[in-house]
């Protein structure tokens, strides 16, 4: 077992929204491979906190370095350049147009002819099919529009859509509150499945049964401050529940989990 | 519940409903109509078509991608009256002519499309930059544009366009004039654009849920600024089409046509909530409203009949746009 480097620390962030503080300085690391959890009550502040990593918001204060490096990303594009992928707890999805089109919605396949780039639906739609076919999703055609399917099998294809297309970093806001059992354990293997090719992940869930089974570290968020950074094999749910209400006094900082012996050194 | 393939079929009339009616349309005119069913009528149809089905095509880009864009008429008319001061012989005609003389069909389509973009990207500044929203500003550009229109010509008309840009409404093809070829081909090719290229698809993105296209790293206030450009140039080609056919231009040069552009976009499938819409089917929309009219004309009615049909089809496209969201719905 191996110390992992840290591929983003943040260090302070602030946002402000008018008068609310929803972040009054968040400061831990996530390490290469690690997998995150991130929990707090409603309003504590996770999506905002989502949100500036994956380049949606502008911090008020504070600093990101990812790969050792100080970053400031001014737009979503900016982040999923840098290998930053994210789901949000709002789907993402365009109801108006067909599974095909939001799986590759903006990073469509092209050919170019004289010049002028023409979309290669063939391929995106056999790309499409293996993708969703990998990840065990049923969906009846992928030329129908979004709007025509369930709340679960919309968040199957975000889910699924990351999968494809990797990166170093992958947000999930409350990523499986649409889907059923069977959806869920499959999405809790894939995640375990990404952080053992080194990816990082960080998940927000209320439910703790699934952090305690994919998270190498808990990271509680309590009114815009962290109110915990535990490894998950050194605490209980007992415990995390404490911080989220804030009963518990605050445990110091736990370190990056180390990496498990399937994780790559 | 509804079968797979009993949805597909609806869906199918639903996204061709106007091509449907068209035919409809056209059939009993042609049977109820004295002299109706001749290639002429049908050629004078598609003549008739042309300037609507230019701005039309603007239109329709904006509206799909979520946005408005009211002052395509007054864009129109600003670069038809442009052109018609600096190549008109006469009236406030300036009568430039270069040399050779083709020079002038270049230089005056450059002329009118750079007129129409120079508005379309000030709609934009306002629209994109100062977050106004786009009903108010191009309503603006409408009243100020045809303002402009006045003021440069002050009031007066421009007479007698060079020969060489004549050519364009006089020449025909297949009976059709040039004018209205140029109007079919600026359709069919971004009715390709809108169907092939990652543009096209962005705009139907935006349209749908700008929120998730720029999450999904789509740069949406860029293609944005462009298409209120792109929109702002074809009314300029509409304009410049619009003075060939009329030989100058006048102050009140296309007044009227804001409304049934917008009832031909309608009509032709473009939803009003954006996201939704192709040009084949809004250039049926076109031809439905050409045919009316001149069926209309041909029975020798008066021309304030075609307002007021005018007036009730605009009513029947939103009727049919909400319709035809609810059946949506209720297939889902
Ligand atoms: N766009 C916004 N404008 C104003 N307040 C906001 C905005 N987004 C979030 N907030 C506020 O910030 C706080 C944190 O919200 P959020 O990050 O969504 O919490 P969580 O995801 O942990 O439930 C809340 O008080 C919320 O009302
Ligand atoms: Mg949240």
């Amino acid at each position: 077992m191996t110390a992992r480097e840290p591929l983003l620390s943040l260090d302070g962030i602030t946002r402000n929204f008018g008068a609310i503080e929803a972040l009054r300085g968040i400061t831990f690391e996530i390490g290469k491979g690690e997998v995150v959890a991130l929990l707090g009550d409603n309003g504590a502040g996770k999506s905002t906190l989502v949100k500036i990593i994956s380049g949606g918001l502008e911090p008020s204060g504070g600093r990101l370095v990812y790969e050792g490096r100080e970053v400031r990303f001014g737009s979503p594009a900016e982040a999923k350049a840098a290998g930053i992928e994210t789901v949000y707890q709002d789907l993402s999805l365009c109801t108006n147009v067909d599974v095909v089109a939001n799986f590759f919605m903006g990073r469509e396949i092209v050919k170019r002819f004289l010049g002028i780039p023409i979309l290669q639906e063939r391929a995106m739609e056999a790309a499409t099919a293996k993708a969703i076919a990998d990840a065990g999703t049923r969906i009846p055609s992928l030329r129908t529009n979004v709007e025509h399917l369930s709340g679960g099998q919309r968040q199957a294809i975000e889910l699924n859509r990351f999968v494809h297309w990797g990166g170093k970093l992958v947000l999930l806001d409350e990523p499986f509150a649409a889907l059923g059992v069977e959806q869920t354990r499959r999405g809790l293997e894939m995640i375990k499945r990404i952080a053992a090719q080194g990816i990082s992940v960080v998940i927000i869930t209320h439910i703790m049964a699934q952090a305690f089974q994919v998270a190498d570290r808990m990271v509680v968020i309590r009114q815009g401050q962290v109110a915990g950074d535990v490894r998950t094999e050194d605490t209980t749910a007992d415990e995390v529940v404490r911080m989220i209400t804030g009963e518990a006094v605050k445990p110091p900082r736990a370190p990056i989990a180390e990496a498990r012996t399937t994780g790559p050194a | 519940m509804v079968s797979p393939r009993r949805r597909a079929a609806i869906e199918f009339v639903l996204d061709n409903l106007v091509w449907f009616i068209l035919v409809a349309v056209v059939a009993i005119f042609s049977f109820a109509v004295p002299n109706y069913f001749q290639i002429g009528i049908f050629a004078n149809i598609i003549e008739q078509a042309t300037f609507v089905g230019t701005l039309a095509i603007g239109l329709s880009l904006l509206i799909i991608a979520g946005y408005m864009d009211l002052s395509i008429e007054s864009v129109m008319a600003l670069s038809a009256m442009v052109i018609g001061i600096l190549f008109a012989a006469s009236g406030v005609g300036l009568g430039i002519t270069l040399t050779p003389e083709w020079l002038v069909v270049p230089v005056s389509l450059a002329v009118a499309l750079a007129v129409g973009a120079v508005v379309g990207a000030t709609n934009a500044f306002f629209v994109v930059r100062l977050k106004m929203n786009a009903f108010i500003v191009t309503l603006a550009a409408y009243i100020w544009g045809r303002g402009l229109v006045v003021a440069l010509s002050g009031g007066r008309s421009a007479q007698e366009m060079p020969a060489a840009l004549r050519v364009f409404a006089i020449e025909r093809f297949l009976n059709v004039p040039l004018i209205a070829w140029v109007s079919i081909v600026a359709t069919l090719a971004f009715a390709f654009v809108l169907r092939k290229t990652p543009f096209g698809r962005h705009l139907l993105l935006i349209g749908g849920n700008p929120v998730a296209a720029y999450r999904a790293g789509i740069r949406v206030d860029r293609l944005t600024v462009i298409t209120f450009i792109l929109a702002g140039a074809i009314a300029g080609l509409a304009g410049w089409l619009l003075a060939i056919r009329t030989s100058g231009a006048t102050a009140n040069l296309g007044v009227g046509m804001l409304f049934q552009t917008f009832a031909a976009v309608v009509i032709g499938g473009v939803s009003l909530k954006g996201g939704v819409g192709s040009l084949t089917g809004v250039y049926a929309g076109v031809l439905l409203l050409s045919s009316i009219q001149t069926a209309i004309n041909l029975m020798g009615m008066p021309a304030h009949f075609t307002q007021l049909i005018q007036g009730a089809m605009v009513l029947a496209a939103v009727l049919l746009d909400t319709m035809k969201l609810q059946i949506r719905k209720k297939l889902a």
